[in-house]
């Protein structure tokens, strides 16, 4: 097992690799109270078309790596819940573009919680009746989400940049996508990404890092797994240009929701300079367009935007893109100063204070995100999927340099790649 | 677990509440400031916070404040309002991390201290009261708040459920006040509503981190500049008797799913002595994925992605919320009913009494880990006048017997049914 030790951060983190290809990363937190587990594989709603090893390469329906995740709850005995409640332990689940997450807490029973998050997600269990069953609970899912205009306004977006990358494919797939999967379709998907070669498990939170590891190896050292194959991934290639620069649609809201953003190059979508592009971004993103902008504040006096105005950046195998905006009373007029913003400061830069300052904010975020060991959980594996290091960042941001992020800025804000969303009432 | 506990003092009308730990990078402060809901105030008291995080005297520019807080190491500030009780309250929120993991030269705690400080009893002013283009812009951010709602349609659904049920109490009015109200509020006014709060409202102040009483006592007395006076006290909430027969309210909108809410009222709040067996009540019914509801709506019927049920133990209500097919409400509801009838009759098996106290026992030692989460548990004994920590509610939860949970659910008694649907066949 080897030992990483972070003593700017107080904090050491233990890691191994297991003979199984799992990847294990234990985190103590002295004196916590609680544990907190995630089992990731890289495998999510963008993986729609793939070659398993030695197969032909197979498309599967909008929906499937979400599918699976709810269907992985169903053992023969019945509902893992169950099973996690009388341990004392609250367990979920989300599917992500690029990766299915199931995690538990607890403050007691570690060590079993930890085997049953093992056991039930490397036990597959669907028959065709409870696959069946669990198309009306995923349809009503789908519904409360059509219904939802902040997620409408989103993914609006997602799909005016997109063409052919499977990003801007609902997570959940549509109605008629679910009910077109079947248990063999879900045990394909499960053989060819849930192998623990592609996945990793992390544990953080009040526990002995020795302990916690041995019981892990014998979880795995007791179950037998076939050689993984390589999984080849299989993606259309995507134009440079979006897909339409403007896409509207009608739903019962007090203000038109306003989103846009700028789709770029999707570059490396891993390892050291991957990472340092999207932090120095986000950055960038944050100097221009942040609570303390000037920007910000004339378009709060104009009462163009509210509370809810914000950014972000979005990158995964594939694809990169900004999202920005908010509720507004005028979404041409929002969209239209805020791009004249980036055109402008294109131009001129961004200045040194302005970019210490976002510096300084986003270390002081991050410290503050420490103190969350499931941030720490979610966090810490969204940058390992990216080859990065999450208790590396804070030296990252400190070597940013001005010059990089006013080239960022450049580059990104193109204004031939900039698509919006709007959603609308009647009214409105 | 190392048991660390709240140092208490005060400073003028403010309580202290200071929790000297090491465990986290940062210090937490949290600023309750509450008084009792009433149609008068909800309105004026809403706004203030909006208006107060515009500028301060030191920093009366928006954008200097944000830089401060920027400064400040990306400070955390933020402000939360809510109804608790019969109290509306006001929550200011300062996170700010601990100087020794960056190379400061001023001591965080007490500039965080004094910011808050600043925020409360120093704001930015003109001619003697509050900025009028504050306040105008501010009043129109409010505005847009509370129309948002609608917005967010299961939230819309669960804030029209507590106003049908509670339509003659203040507890019916939403803690962002009433849009009508803002017309009326100018500069003045607002001013003169924000000083008869502070000399009236019950502050409480508190500080996680590593500091102590002493420390935070000094900073605090030259930070705030109360009106004088004794602290005062929070009084428990009058439980009103669920009308005589269930009322059903249907509303319709363009939506694809039906939102199905319940408004129960139960005859227990958290200063009770019987309040855990309702909390016990509560998880074998909806509160979790095991519970009755997760299980019949969901799992069984595959007719809900969501059924639970949510206890809000400081006004006594309990509401059951789910998202539908619309032609499926006759059935979710008939389920709904089956569950709260199974629960008056005690049908439900030691296994379930078992997973939900290892839940809430669970949840009530996770609060040890969040600064935050340990300061609303205080903060909520504080409140009902009760000296209950996590470590004597999980006790108290561990002694509940099935004949208690029995006894709670003879009081919870089912008050108003709210169905939003869509337009179809609405003439």
């Amino acid at each position: 097992m080897a030992v990483k030790p972070y003593p700017k951060l107080q904090e050491t983190l233990y890691f191994e690799k297991l003979d199984n290809g799992l990847e294990v990363f234990i985190l103590p937190k002295p004196g916590f109270t609680k544990t907190y587990a995630t089992f990731t594989t890289r495998y999510g709603s963008i993986d729609n078309h793939f070659r398993p090893a030695g197969k032909e390469a197979v498309r599967v329906p909008d929906g499937i790596a979400h599918f699976l995740e709810h269907k992985m709850f169903e053992e023969p005995e019945g509902d893992i819940f169950s099973t996690f409640a009388s341990q004392g332990a609250s367990a979920n689940a989300f599917t992500s573009f690029d990766r299915t997450v199931y995690l538990f807490s607890a403050t007691g029973s570690v060590e079993k919680n930890v085997d049953t998050l093992l056991n039930f997600v490397q036990n597959p269990y669907f028959t065709d009746e409870n696959v069946e069953k669990e198309k009306g609970i995923i349809i009503q899912e789908i519904n409360m989400y059509r219904d939802n205009p902040d997620w409408r306004v989103y993914y609006g977006l997602i799909e005016a940049l997109y063409s052919k990358h499977p990003v801007h494919i609902d997570i959940a797939g549509t109605a008629e996508s679910v009910r077109s999967i079947t248990k063999e379709m879900l045990y394909e998907c499960y053989r060819t990404f849930y192998h623990p070669s592609n996945m990793s498990l992390f544990i953080v939170g009040g526990i002995d890092a020795e302990a916690t590891m041995a019981r892990v190896k014998a979880n795995q050292a007791g179950k037998s797994f076939d050689p993984a194959g390589p999984v080849e991934r299989l993606f259309e290639e995507e134009p440079a240009e979006v897909r339409q620069p403007r896409i509207e649609i009608k739903l019962p809201v007090s203000l038109p929701k306003c989103l846009f953003g700028y789709k770029e190059d999707p570059g490396a979508s891993a390892g050291d300079a991957a990472i340092r592009r999207e932090l120095a971004t986000k950055l960038m993103l944050d100097a221009l367009l942040g609570a303390s902008s000037p920007l910000y504040q004339q378009l709060y006096e104009d009462n163009l935007i509210s509370d809810g105005f914000g950014h972000e950046y979005n990158t995964g195998p594939g694809y990169a893109f900004s999202v920005v905006g908010g509720d507004t009373r005028d979404p041409d007029e929002l969209v239209s100063r805020v791009t004249e913003a980036f055109r402008s400061a294109s131009e001129s830069g961004i200045g040194e204070d302005v970019f210490e300052r976002a510096r300084r904010k986003k270390i002081g975020a991050y410290l503050r995100m420490l103190n969350s060991p499931e941030a720490i959980a979610g966090e810490f594996t969204r940058y390992r999927l990216k080859g990065g290091d999450l208790f590396a960042l804070v030296e990252l941001y400190e070597s940013l340099t001005l010059e990089e992020i006013n080239a960022r800025l450049r580059e990104h804000a193109d204004p031939s790649r900039l698509a919006v969303s709007i959603v609308r009432g009647d009214a409105t | 677990m190392t048991a660390e506990l709240f140092e208490r003092g005060s400073v003028g009308r403010m309580r202290l509440h200071v929790l000297p730990t090491k465990r986290f990078k940062t210090f937490s402060l949290s600023l309750f400031v509450g008084i009792p809901l009433n149609e008068a105030w909800v309105t004026p008291v809403a706004l203030t916070p909006f208006v107060l995080r515009r500028g301060t005297a030191a920093y009366p520019e928006t954008i200097s404040f944000r830089e401060r807080l920027d400064d400040l190491y990306g400070a955390g500030f933020g402000f939360d309002l809510y109804k608790r009780g019969d109290y509306q309250i006001v929550q200011f929120r300062l996170d700010i991390i601990n100087d020794r993991f960056v190379s400061s030269q001023e001591s965080l705690l007490k500039e965080a201290i004094s910011f808050l400080g600043e925020v409360l009893t120093a704001p930015a002013l003109e001619d003697g009261q509050f900025r009028s283009r504050y306040v105008e812009t501010e009043k129109t951010t409010v505005a847009k708040r509370i129309d948002a709602i609608i917005n967010d349609k299961i939230r819309y659904a669960g804030e029209r459920c507590i106003e049908e049920m509670c339509k003659d109490e203040p507890y019916r009015l939403l803690a962002l006040g009433r849009k009508d109200d803002l017309s009326g509020i100018d500069a003045d006014s607002l001013y003169r509503r924000y000083s008869e709060w502070l000399g009236s409202a019950v502050l409480d102040l508190y500080v996680s981190g590593d500091t102590s009483l002493g420390e935070v006592q000094s900073f605090a007395e030259k930070a705030f500049k109360l009106p004088s006076g004794s602290p005062q006290r929070y009084s428990a909430p009058v439980l009103r008797a669920p009308r005589a027969e269930p009322q059903t309210i249907v509303e319709r909108l363009d939506v694809g799913q039906g939102k199905l809410n319940l408004g129960l009222r139960t005859s227990t709040s958290y200063g009770d002595p019987d309040y855990a067996a309702l909390l016990v009540y509560n998880g074998v019914l909806g509160a979790f994925p095991h519970s009755k509801l997760f299980v019949n709506v969901r799992e069984k019927a595959s007719l809900a992605y969501y059924a639970a049920s949510r206890l809000d133990g400081h006004k006594g209500l309990l509401t059951i919320q789910s998202g539908i097919e619309i032609e499926n409400y006759e059935r979710a509801l008939g389920i709904i009913r089956e569950q709260l009838a199974a629960m008056k009759e005690g049908q439900f098996a030691a296994d379930d009494i078992a997973r939900t106290k290892a839940m809430l026992e669970n949840q009530l030692r996770e609060i040890q880990d969040s600064a935050y989460e340990r300061i609303s548990f205080d903060f909520n004994s504080v409140l009902s006048g009760t000296e209950r920590t996590a470590g004597s509610l999980q006790a108290e939860v561990d002694a509940v017997t099935p004949e208690a949970i029995v006894e709670a659910a003879q009081g919870v008694v089912l008050d108003t049914i709210y169905f939003l649907r869509d337009r179809k066949g609405d003439n």
